[in-house]
């Protein structure tokens, strides 16, 4: 039998590049300033980059399977306040977590079904939830900040072995990602739809439930980005989880992963988060002013899509 | 004509070209006279259409030249080949909709009044005179959208004439289309070589290739075989197939019949349309079912109905003896009907996903309830590939790479690969060549005789007469007539799918 794989796919990729591109920096930033270099420091890179490696991971799920989900960034409001303001009331802290995951998963759900069964564009109605989670939650909160009374800090700032809980939560759900869209059914077929929904559904695959699942699936994800954020903040506003939605389509962007869907891969997404990490501690530690970090990171993001255009092209 | 009289317009000499795996084109020189129909044959990914992409400038070739009126380039862009006079009829062209005619044979070259605005005037008079002068009936502010698939096919070849081409290439124009349209292809083609258009012609309808070349070259692999002329129309297409292949076929297929059983569909008063005629029909245990009607006659309008991915307005099915209503694909598969679409690029692909995955879709479940297992999956569809002679570098190569007739197949193993009772073909083997299509008619034969049941779409006359047990022929929406055994012919179904008024 001879089935073969394309042998060099892995150098001609956008995740080597991109691993070209963070050794890079990283090289260049440990020169000009050695601390940049130890062990700490990456550690720390990752406890930085985790809340938004957790939300890619969900954002790369949706994107793949032609879907998004900009209303990210409220549900990571809505439910870190909601459980703030429960904590506050008197609720233990475990139902109150509880109930964060229940109401990430239920604006997840309620996503699904107006996507899915209204034909709404995914863009235009998860953009009008998010108003709605943000308003929500600005209605809970007052518009005041909220502090966590309570103490839950081991997500945040926990050790194991040595390790950073932060690092490993989003190593897991990486790896978790790989292992849902590559080795499973339910993976297979989202795949599928996001390549072309026409052909998914002849192919009897029930395209509405799938869309319905995936993004209850992301709601999952995003309640556990906002728990690991609540656990390291300790204090939350209604708008502490603005602009994540932007940032996570920017790292998962940069990776390779396409709006088109059907398209990208998780070390992709992966190796995107990281960069954004890197590039955002590196100019940390060399003291560039944040007005310039931002105009960096747009130059990356344009950067990225117009290096994964140019291999396109070149077919 | 007598082509050693005229002048040779394009030359090429030993191009090649590779693609990661495959050798597409090797050491192809090639000569195309003005005036001449040079047709292109041989088998799925014998690499006609990348010589195609080579001459318009979508590809660039490895080595070799192109000699166009004597001067050489060593690669053609795609500006340089239009401004020389190339012009190509893709099979999947981008006509836009919801534009007229005129408006799309003219985009891009629009003609525009003093005040640099669009000149309707100028663009309809225009349109109408090229429509006219080639003899066709087509109104030129009639919306694309509303044509038919053959008449949108003559838009293209208008759009392309519309710019002076000096050199017509058209792949695979006319497996759109029925004996009827086709032969109005046809007729065009040669009207525009009398005006000293060349026309490079890929088809794999041997038959219209030899009626309408005069000189035919044979690809095998990526080489060339031969080249035959044809001046008299009558080359012996045995030994062009022989030559396709690498060992004799025959362009004719004898389908053994199989024993008929029990009825295990039944489609009573389907409608589809408020308004529209009811839908009876009846298929029975290994029987082959043939639709027959022009393209737009509501066939496969009819089969999408049946499998529940169209709604539909009212009517039964029974099915093994119990009435159903699948609502949407995924209820009809898991009855055990499945369905073949017609557009293997809109509807039969997911192009962004690799053989591997786009064969198994359907069948998915079969590799494991939640984990897949990989190896299996691999080795399941290698047997597939090996099977239907899937010409591939890779089993990991996404679909859209592969050529036409491949991606065709690739959509047949994709039902095949799952236990189903009834299957739907929907212009099964278009784009396929004779050896493949023998290997499908071979295939579908197999099914029938192990007691399934097939419903056959097919605009090619003969695949439909030598499949079918029974044809039903569908105008207008409705099944005009049922015909049986020998009075299965050429003349009966055009007589009944045609509209009379
Ligand atoms: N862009 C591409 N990338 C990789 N391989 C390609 C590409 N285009 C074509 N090929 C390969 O080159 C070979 C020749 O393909 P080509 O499309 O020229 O065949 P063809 O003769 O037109 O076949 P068909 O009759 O099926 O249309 C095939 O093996 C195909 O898989
Ligand atoms: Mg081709």
């Amino acid at each position: 039998m001879n089935v073969r794989v394309n042998d060099l796919w892995f150098f001609k990729s956008q995740s080597f590049f991109l691993v070209l591109v963070i050794a890079l920096i990283s090289i260049v930033a440990g020169i000009l300033n050695p601390n940049f270099m130890t062990k700490s420091n990456m550690f720390a890179i990752f406890q930085q980059v985790a809340v938004l490696g957790i939300v890619t991971m969900s954002m790369v799920l949706l994107l793949i399977s032609g879907l998004i989900d900009l209303s990210v960034g409220g549900m990571i409001g809505l439910s870190t306040v909601i459980i703030t303001k429960l904590v506050m009331n008197g609720m233990s802290l475990e139902f109150a977590l509880i109930t964060g995951v229940l109401v990430c998963l239920l604006c997840g759900f309620l996503n699904g079904v107006i996507v899915s069964k209204t034909k709404v564009v995914p863009l235009i109605a998860t953009l009008g939830m998010s108003y709605v989670y943000y308003g929500v939650a600005l209605v809970i909160s007052g518009g005041l900040f909220l502090t966590l009374t309570m103490d839950f800090d081991f997500l945040g700032r926990g050790k194991i072995l040595g390790i950073p809980v932060l690092m490993i939560i989003f190593l897991l759900v990486t790896a978790g990602t790989h292992i849902l869209l590559k080795f499973t059914t339910y993976g297979r077929r989202i795949v599928a739809m996001g390549g072309n929904e026409e052909v998914a559904f002849l192919a009897g695959i029930n395209v509405d439930r799938y869309k319905i699942m995936n993004y209850t699936l992301s709601g999952g994800l995003i309640a556990l980005a906002s728990l690991v954020l609540l656990s390291r903040l300790g204090s939350v506003l209604a708008n502490v989880g603005n602009g994540y939605e932007l940032r996570a389509l920017a790292a998962a962007v940069i990776g390779g992963v396409t709006f088109e869907g059907g398209r990208g891969t998780v070390l992709g997404a992966f190796l995107g988060v990281i960069l954004l990490g890197v590039v955002a501690n590196a100019m940390n530690i060399l003291n560039v002013s944040s007005y310039y970090q931002t105009v960096v990171l747009g130059a990356i993001i344009v950067s990225a899509v117009v290096i994964s255009n140019i291999g396109k092209i070149k077919g | 004509m007598n082509v050693k009289d005229s002048e040779i317009i394009i030359q090429t000499k030993k191009l090649s070209k590779s693609f990661p795996g495959v050798k597409a084109l090797s050491d192809f020189s090639f000569e195309l006279y003005q005036g001449e129909i040079h047709c292109l044959v041989g088998e799925n990914g014998a690499g006609k259409s990348t010589f195609i992409k080579l001459l318009t400038g979508a590809l660039h070739p490895d080595s070799g030249e192109i000699i166009f009126n004597g001067k050489s380039f060593p690669a053609l862009d795609p500006h340089t080949a239009q401004a020389l006079g190339i012009q190509v009829i893709y099979q999947e062209n981008i006509l836009v909709n919801q534009m007229s005619v005129a408006e799309n044979i003219f985009v891009g070259c629009e003609k525009t009044n003093r005040f640099g605005l669009i000149d309707y005037k100028a663009i309809f008079g225009e349109a109408q005179k090229i429509i006219d002068s080639l003899g066709i009936h087509l109104a030129p502010k009639a919306l694309v959208e509303s044509l038919s698939t053959a008449d949108q096919q003559f838009v293209k070849i208008i759009k392309a004439l519309a710019l002076n081409p000096k050199v017509l290439i058209m792949d695979e124009p006319t497996t759109m289309f029925n004996a009827k349209d086709a032969e109005k292809v046809l007729k065009l083609v040669r009207d525009i070589t009398t005006q000293g258009i060349s026309v490079i012609y890929i088809s794999h309808n041997l038959k219209e290739v030899s009626q309408i070349a005069d000189r035919i070259t044979v690809l095998r692999d990526g080489q060339f075989v031969n080249c035959h002329n044809n001046e008299d129309k009558n080359v012996d297409l045995n030994v062009i197939t022989k030559e396709m292949v690498g060992r004799p076929v025959s362009i004719f297929y004898e389908r053994e019949k199989s024993e008929i059983g029990d009825v295990i569909l039944e489609v009573e008063n389907l409608k589809l349309t408020r308004s529209s005629t009811p839908i009876n029909f009846q298929l029975r245990r290994g029987e082959i079912l043939g639709i027959a009607g022009m393209v737009g006659a509501g066939r496969t309008e009819i089969v999408r109905a049946i499998f529940g991915a169209d709604k539909k307005v009212g009517g039964t099915l029974v099915y093994k003896g119990k009435r159903v209503n699948p609502r949407n694909p995924a209820e009809a598969i898991k009855l055990g009907i499945g369905m073949i679409t017609e557009d293997r690029q809109k509807t039969g692909l997911v192009l962004s996903m690799n053989i591997i995955e786009n064969t198994t879709l359907v069948g998915l479940n079969k590799f494991g309830r939640i984990i897949l297992k990989l190896k299996k999956e691999a080795q399941a569809v290698w047997n597939f590939v090996e099977k239907l002679n899937i010409k591939t570098p890779s089993l990991r190569k996404e679909v859209q790479f592969l050529s036409g007739g491949n991606q065709q197949k690739t959509v047949l193993a994709k039902w095949l690969y799952k236990d189903i009772d009834v299957l739907i073909f929907d212009e099964p083997t278009r784009g396929i060549d004779v050896n493949s299509k023998t290997e499908i008619y071979k295939l579908m034969s197999q099914l029938v005789k192990n007691g399934k049941s097939i419903i056959m779409i097919s605009s090619d006359l003969i695949e439909l007469i030598a499949m079918s047990d029974r044809v039903l022929v569908v105008r207008n929406g409705a099944i005009s007539s049922e015909i049986q055994g020998e009075q299965i012919t050429e003349k009966n179904i055009i007589a009944n799918a045609i509209e009379v008024n």
